[in-house]
């Protein structure tokens, strides 16, 4: 197991070193990618000059939605980059899982170690600097549960959109091609996270609360931590199930990459 | 004007057999047209009309919008630069038809299949769950259909022009996504212009952008009329010359360059 | 000593799904999928001692690719028995890949992007491999296949021969027992096939390595195997030795024969008419029928001679008879 974590940090390192490489233009790269997501938050912004508020938010409680999410997804990209279903079908059609099979290292750690795109720094960072927007214009009563709330949100956001980095990935042993189904659950996912669930027409919010349950990973923790009253009534624990959600998720997913790495090995494209 | 209009074929013909990435389009657009909505419907909060856009506009705005994405190319394209990358530009160059035209028609070609295939149907689904405001007389479609080919052509000349990135630098890409969020934010298709406070939509409007969408969609909306029609038509096809003549322009310097290095 | 490889009854289908014309069949593909069933390995057992350097044979499509990757681990049989190492090499793949290499001729098994070394140094932790060992065999094949003209060349930019000499030092730096190769010389120029061979000679001599490969280049079995297999579609046709496939297929010898006078009529009785250019000729025979010692008897008997030679026709020759006649299928 420790094997398995100190290989995994030596591809990193190798991932990383390539990648630092190309100074000028790697900043440059972290830079736009920051702006061009940040973009989408201006816009948001700037919409909420007009109209004060949405569903009850403020623009501060928004950013701090925005914020928390950006953050986690941002972290998520850099740390799943191998999973990302569009590189991973490449990986698969090119025949390159043949390779990671002769090693006898486990097969999620390599595909982990073969990716880390240092450029979602961008992303994350511009999500860190709205929070802090979020967090000075927020009057909240900090107590050491909501402070110990941030980081275990993170995680489980992590983990959660990993999981579904994983299934888009793990489709692909069957479907060789990427499935641009599963970007509305990722690239919108982080989306549908940035605003209060409650503006979702119910079968919507339906979707997300018991299909993929988004709304306990951004929107009940941020409930709690606001202060805000939760107009759904669900009972008062609800804000912590978000590490027991994005667990769940992950242990699912990784279920599945199991099943689908047989089924690759008995089919053998 | 027949070499444009074979390429314009080819090209639909080629774009069609990409069923699965259109299926997939289609079910991406739609989701994000009822979350865009949903936003809408939310900020709205009740109120009827903001600053001369209703509800119904507004949303219809929104549907809109996801259904042209793939027309409109708002995204960006990034086919011309990776041509220089390739080299393959030489190909193109030898050729009697200027450049421009050659990857208009192109372009054209994926733009109408798209048009039909996730722009019509996509709005036809759209209107199941949300109500939808279309032009009342012919003569709004007339001139709704003449600003959208206009916002067709000064998107496709705004994209070509960023292509022409790739003669200077090897990061085009990166050059390509910055500028192409750049028009997107500005031509309206995150938020309808009307919504932003009015020194931003002033702000967008020094810009060619407004005129890619923002503009044919006000159209659509019958929120221009008589003098004011007109003078927006004008300026979008002012934008699109503007547009053209600079790239033009860059591609002489580009290719120039492009001869020196001996690419 | 048992067989480092036994392979028993070994079975590999395959299910194709037939695909229907037109959007409406992908429709219905969609629903109600229609499979075809193709074997590609059918029945096939064989075992391999410790030291063997074994050639695998056969046309394109025989089931070879799929075998080895049956043997590597990477492929789940639909049924048979393998056992390799003791091990079953699908069910505890890590633990079984850790005791032997293999190479594949068409893809590199190194990191794509990096300097060969890094590539080469990288196997160090991965496959547990003392220090000191490592570099003493880094050093070694680094010697014996001229590596260090490009190790800090990346892996991408290396030539065809270059690469798969990299590659076979890759294989080998965690000293595994068993090697399989699979086309290790495709595509490679003479000078470095037999480079190549050289190699795998040394390391099977000099280390006992048992080597399993499968080739289209019949001048690396006459090299390296004294025993071979031959697949043709999925069944395993031919397996012994080279001498008993020369022996039993390969009938027909040619005599050359250069005259010292001219002679109007130089054929032999029981024989085809020769080949005739001038001064030189050629005898064909069945050399099971006839030995060349009494051919050349009987013409000395009645021509003078200037020189003569006995040429057996190549193994290449023998073997496409062999597919081409399906001569194995009986």
């Amino acid at each position: 197991m420790r094997r398995q974590f100190s290989l995994y940090l030596r591809l990193i390192s190798i991932q990383l070193r390539s990648q630092m490489q190309f100074r000028a233009s790697f900043w440059t790269d972290v830079m736009t990618t920051g702006l061009l997501n940040f973009s989408y938050f201006f816009s948001t912004y700037l919409v909420l000059q007009r109209f004060g508020s949405i569903a009850g938010w403020t623009i501060a409680e928004m950013a701090f939605l925005y914020g928390m999410i950006e953050i986690s997804f941002g972290a998520m990209d850099m740390i799943f980059s191998g999973f990302d279903p569009d590189s991973f079908s490449r990986f698969i059609r090119q025949g390159l899982l043949d390779q990671v099979l002769l090693r006898p290292v486990s097969v999620a750690v390599q595909v982990f170690g073969s990716a880390f795109v240092l450029r979602r720094l961008g992303r994350i960072t511009q999500g860190a600097l709205v929070l802090a927007f979020a967090l000075i214009n927020l009057p909240v009563h900090w107590t050491p549960l909501k402070l110990g709330l941030l980081p275990v949100m993170w995680v489980s956001q992590i983990m959660a959109m990993g999981a579904l980095f994983m299934v888009g990935s793990t489709l692909t042993f069957w479907t060789v091609q990427r499935v641009e189904a599963i970007n509305i659950l990722t690239y919108g996912g982080v989306e549908v996270m940035s605003y209060p669930m409650t503006i979702y027409p119910r079968w919507m919010r339906g979707f997300f609360t018991y299909l993929i349950p988004f709304i306990f990973l951004n929107y009940y923790p941020a409930l709690f931590i606001l202060g805000k009253p939760d107009p759904l009534g669900l009972p008062a624990f609800t804000p912590f199930l978000a590490p027991l959600v994005g667990g769940a998720m992950l242990f699912l997913a990784s279920r599945f990459w199991r099943l689908g790495l047989s089924h690759y090995q008995s089919t053998g494209t | 004007m027949r070499l444009f209009l074979h390429l314009v074929k080819l090209s639909i013909l080629e774009q069609a057999t990409y069923r699965t990435a259109l299926v997939a389009g289609l079910a991406t657009n739609f989701f994000w047209g009822l979350f865009r909505a949903a936003v809408i419907v939310a900020l709205y909060n009740g109120r009827s009309e903001v600053n001369g856009l209703t509800l119904e506009g507004a949303i219809t705005y929104i549907a809109v919008g996801q259904a042209m994405i793939a027309f409109l190319s708002l995204f960006g394209t990034f086919e011309l630069m990776a041509t220089v990358y390739s080299g393959s530009i030489a190909s193109d160059l030898i050729r009697p038809t200027p450049l421009f035209f050659l990857w208009m028609a192109r372009d054209l070609g994926h733009s109408l299949v798209n048009l039909v295939i996730r722009g019509v149907l996509l709005l036809g689904v759209f209107a199941l769950f949300y109500p939808i405001a279309l032009p009342e007389t012919p003569l709004g479609w007339g001139w709704t259909a003449l600003s959208l080919i206009i916002g067709w052509l000064v998107s496709y000349a705004w994209r070509f022009l960023v292509n022409l990135a790739a003669f200077w630098t090897p990061d085009a890409r990166g050059i390509g996504r910055g500028a192409f969020a750049l028009s997107q934010l500005a031509s309206g298709f995150i938020i309808p212009l009307r919504l932003y406070p009015e020194w931003f939509s002033h702000l967008c409007y020094l810009t060619p952008f407004p005129a890619m969408f923002n503009t044919g969609m006000e159209v659509f909306l019958g929120a221009l009329s008589g003098g004011q029609l007109v003078r927006a038509l004008g300026v979008q096809l002012i934008w699109f010359l503007g547009l053209v003549l600079l790239s033009q322009w860059i591609l002489r310097a580009g290719i120039r360059r492009l001869v020196i290095q001996g690419g | 000593m048992p067989p480092i490889i036994s392979v028993r009854h070994l079975h590999k289908r395959f299910k194709i799904l037939q695909r229907r014309p037109g959007l409406g069949g992908a429709l219905v593909n969609l629903m109600a999928p229609r499979y075809s069933e193709v074997s590609a390995v059918e029945d096939v057992s064989f075992e391999l001692d410790e030291g063997e350097v074994v050639g695998y044979l056969g046309p394109n499509g025989a089931g070879k690719s799929t075998t080895i990757k049956v043997l590597t681990g990477l492929l789940v049989p639909t049924s048979g028995e393998v056992r390799i190492n003791g091990k079953v090499p699908w069910l505890e793949r890590e633990r079984y890949v850790r005791e032997i290499g293999a190479i594949f001729g068409y893809r590199s098994t190194l990191w794509w992007d990096l300097p060969v070394i890094d590539s080469l140094e990288l196997l160090q932790p991965m496959y547990g491999i003392p220090a000191e060992r490592f570099r003493s065999n880094l050093r070694e094949f680094s010697h014996l296949l001229d590596l260090d003209a490009f190790l800090n060349t990346p892996v991408r930019s290396l030539s065809l021969g270059q690469r798969m000499r990299a590659d076979l030092c890759a294989a080998l730096l965690h000293e595994p027992h068993l090697l399989f190769l699979d086309e290790p010389t495709i595509g490679l120029d003479v000078v470095a096939k037999e480079h190549i061979r050289q190699f795998i000679l040394h390391i099977n001599r000099q280390r006992g390595v048992t080597v399993l490969l499968t080739t289209h280049d019949l001048a690396d079995v006459e090299r390296l195997c004294e025993r071979v297999m031959i697949l043709d579609r999925g069944r395993l046709l031919f397996d012994g030795s080279l001498t008993t496939l020369n022996h039993r297929f390969e009938s027909t010898w040619t005599l050359h024969v250069d005259f010292d006078a001219e002679y109007d009529d130089v054929s032999l009785p029981g024989l085809d008419p020769p080949f005739r250019q001038g001064l030189h000729a050629e005898y064909h025979f069945d050399h099971r029928q006839v030995t060349s010692a009494e051919l050349i008897t009987r013409l000395l008997e009645r021509f003078r001679i200037r020189d003569l030679e006995v040429r057996r026709p190549p193994l290449e020759e023998t073997i496409r008879r062999i597919y081409r006649e399906k001569l194995l299928i009986n």
